[in-house]
């Protein structure tokens, strides 16, 4: 919206004159462009505070070309003049600009928000309160989520299962290239500290017990649900969060299909499922890093390497291993699944519920892990 | 005699996607000023219009112009200069919605000009008040109504005081009384602002209450085969082309 009049360069100026009766007489003149040194609105309101007018003339006959920069400058000066009750003559105005102006609405008021900064005992409230809804929303997902489960075994819940078997893939088979090559890499390390501590008494030879043990009771199942955290957690809230977005979880609620039952407890049990084979996978993974260490470094036999870790691993061990895989699996998907659910309709949300995802994913496998060696300790496992 | 400037020229255009034609030769000129409907029936070809003229997707064949120069033949820069002139509405109003209506309108503002943040939040201002939003600046796009969010989204396309607005859809997803009400908008939009506006849309209502002239596209001949005042091609057009303003009147 460029209006180019006779002489476009003359900069932007103001005159004010006084009539007989005292009102104020505005001329404008030059190129009224945004962007362009223009006056203030300021100098016509400083005018009427110092001197007061019955009315105000508006005269742009000397305008040479205008824009937006011009109607801001009058929608300023007429609000101005509307709050101090003065009557404003717009017939000098170029009849564009007077339909822009006629145009301009009153603001309409929507609810007012609280932008007054918050007492510390408020704020203090308000997010102890904020707490409380999220553990409630949280504990209701849980509980939602095993009714669902629940649902899903007696073969009365509402899902897809080539959905199932397509999740079963992509948190299971396709995550085995990622999980072997993290879990070699940790049996390499494990077996590097090992053999650097236990050369100290000279019993470098038992590295194959320390890596055999501390992969499989704990290692593996923690680095798998960590990768699993990242790449299927994440994943997860992505597309859950997305769907929200799209109001998808909106059509399924209003089609009479729980989104739990649907989207949350199809990827509950698939990564429950798939994590204690996956477990098992990256215990063997794991244990072979530690023997491309323990064959290289000390030139033991690879058999005699392996039968060394038979013989201290057992079998409750593995099985201790396998059940904590498939709790950190849930704990990933419950935690993808439940940020995916609480995203808003924004796609700003999307990341953040990825970001939030993974985070308390990894949390939430690192606090069971805890739990775990405490329960285990008591037990004597 | 004065003759209105052409501001859009599309010459020998044809548009597919693979090999899968959808309209071949097609020749049209816009007028400076002007309210210029691109309409048919649902798969024709509309919109796939706009994204040519828009540069979002590459003509098989024939070119775009703005003013003289083509658009379709311009380098990069170059179209980013032409789009500089250019504002859009989009179907689904395409407001980001991670950022307020105030951020959404001054984005714009801040990317392509020096204005002062001053200047900028009193621009947003006055683009929201002139769709009827003063007052919702901190609102996020979700948190409003679908007419609310397409006058936004017109607010987002008038930011920079565009010489062309293009407008997919205006009255799509909106109940009648509203659209008609975007529709008064756009044209008092138009005549304040003296912006050409391009409008893509099959409501025969919105047609008929604010085009200028149109162009119908008809899908199975893969041709345009009417232009005109919409009343004339609703009442003198190819039967085709009453038939689909026959259609939307019921």
């Amino acid at each position: 919206m460029v209006r180019e009049g006779a002489a476009a360069a003359a900069p932007a100026a103001l005159e004010m004159d006084r009539a007989e009766d005292e009102s104020l007489v505005l001329r404008l003149s030059g190129a009224w462009r945004l962007g362009e040194i223009a006056p203030e609105p300021r100098d016509v309101e400083r005018e009427l505070e110092f001197r007061p007018a019955p009315r105000v003339s508006l005269d742009t006959r000397g305008v040479t070309s205008w824009d937006t920069g011009l109607v801001v400058y009058l929608s300023r000066v007429l609000e101005s003049c509307r709050g101090r009750a003065i009557a404003v003559d717009r017939a000098g105005l170029p009849r564009d600009v007077q339909r822009l102006l006629d145009l301009i609405q009153e603001p309409v008021l929507p609810p007012a928000r609280g932008t007054l900064p918050a007492e510390f005992l408020e704020r203090v409230g308000t997010r102890a309160l904020g707490a409380r809804d999220r553990f409630r929303d949280v504990t209701v997902f849980v509980g939602e989520t095993a009714l669902a489960l629940g649902r899903m075994a007696t073969g009365r819940a509402r899902y897809r299962g080539v959905d199932l078997g397509l999740l079963l893939q992509q948190s299971g088979a396709e995550a085995l290239p990622i999980v072997a090559l993290v879990n070699f890499l940790v049996g390499i390390i494990l077996a590097f500290v090992g053999i650097t501590q236990l050369r100290r008494f000279g019993a470098e030879y038992y590295v194959a017990d320390i890596v055999g043990i501390a992969v499989v009771r704990d290692m593996a199942a923690l680095i798998t649900g960590v990768v699993l955290a990242g790449r299927s957690g994440g994943a997860f809230a992505a597309q859950i969060a997305t769907m929200k977005v799209a109001q998808e979880v909106d059509a399924l609620r209003t089609l009479g299909i729980s989104p739990v039952e649907f989207l949350v407890a199809p990827r509950v049990i698939a990564l429950t499922v798939m994590m204690p084979f996956l477990t098992l996978f990256a215990d063997l993974m794991g244990v072979l890093g530690g023997a491309a260490v323990g064959t290289t470094m000390m030139r033991q036999a690879f058999a005699a390497y392996m039968r060394q870790t038979s013989m201290a691993v057992t079998t409750g061990d593995i099985v201790g291993g396998i059940v904590k895989g498939a709790t950190y699996g849930a704990l990933v998907a419950l935690a993808g699944t439940l940020r995916g659910m609480g995203a808003e309709r924004s796609s700003e949300q999307v990341g953040e519920a990825a970001t939030q995802a993974v985070v308390s994913g990894i949390v939430a496998i690192i606090a069971a892990c805890g739990v775990y060696q405490y329960v285990f300790f008591l037990f004597g496992w | 005699m004065i003759v209105a400037e052409d501001v859009i020229t599309v010459r020998g255009l044809t548009m597919a996607f693979g090999e899968r034609v959808v309209i071949r030769d097609l020749d049209l000129a816009i007028r400076r000023g002007e309210v210029y409907v691109v309409m048919g029936g649902s798969g024709c070809g509309k919109s796939t219009l706009l994204r040519h003229m828009l540069g979002l997707q590459e003509p098989a064949a024939g070119e775009v112009l703005y003013g003289q120069e083509s658009f379709t033949r311009a380098s990069p820069s170059g179209r980013e200069r032409f789009l500089r002139r250019v504002g859009v509405l989009y179907q689904g109003s395409a407001l980001w919605t991670s950022m307020t209506l105030a951020e959404n309108v001054a984005l714009p503002l801040q990317q392509f000009t020096r204005l002062s943040p001053r200047r900028i939040r009193e621009v947003v201002e006055l683009k929201l008040s002139l769709v009827g939003l003063r007052g919702f600046e901190e609102y996020y796009p979700w948190e409003l109504s679908g007419g609310m969010q397409k006058r936004a989204g017109l607010a987002r396309a008038i930011a920079l005081d565009p010489e062309i607005l293009f407008i997919d859809e205006p009255s799509a997803s909106l109940d009648p009384p509203t659209g008609r009400h975007l529709d008064r908008l756009i044209l008092q939009l138009r005549d304040a602002l003296g912006t050409t506006v391009v409008v893509v849309t099959h409501d025969v209502a919105s047609i008929l209450g604010i085009g200028s002239r149109a162009l119908f596209l008809d899908g199975e001949s893969q041709r345009a085969i009417a232009e005109g005042p919409p009343a004339e091609l609703r009442d003198r057009g190819p039967p085709a082309v009453r038939a689909f303003f026959g259609a939307g009147a019921r």
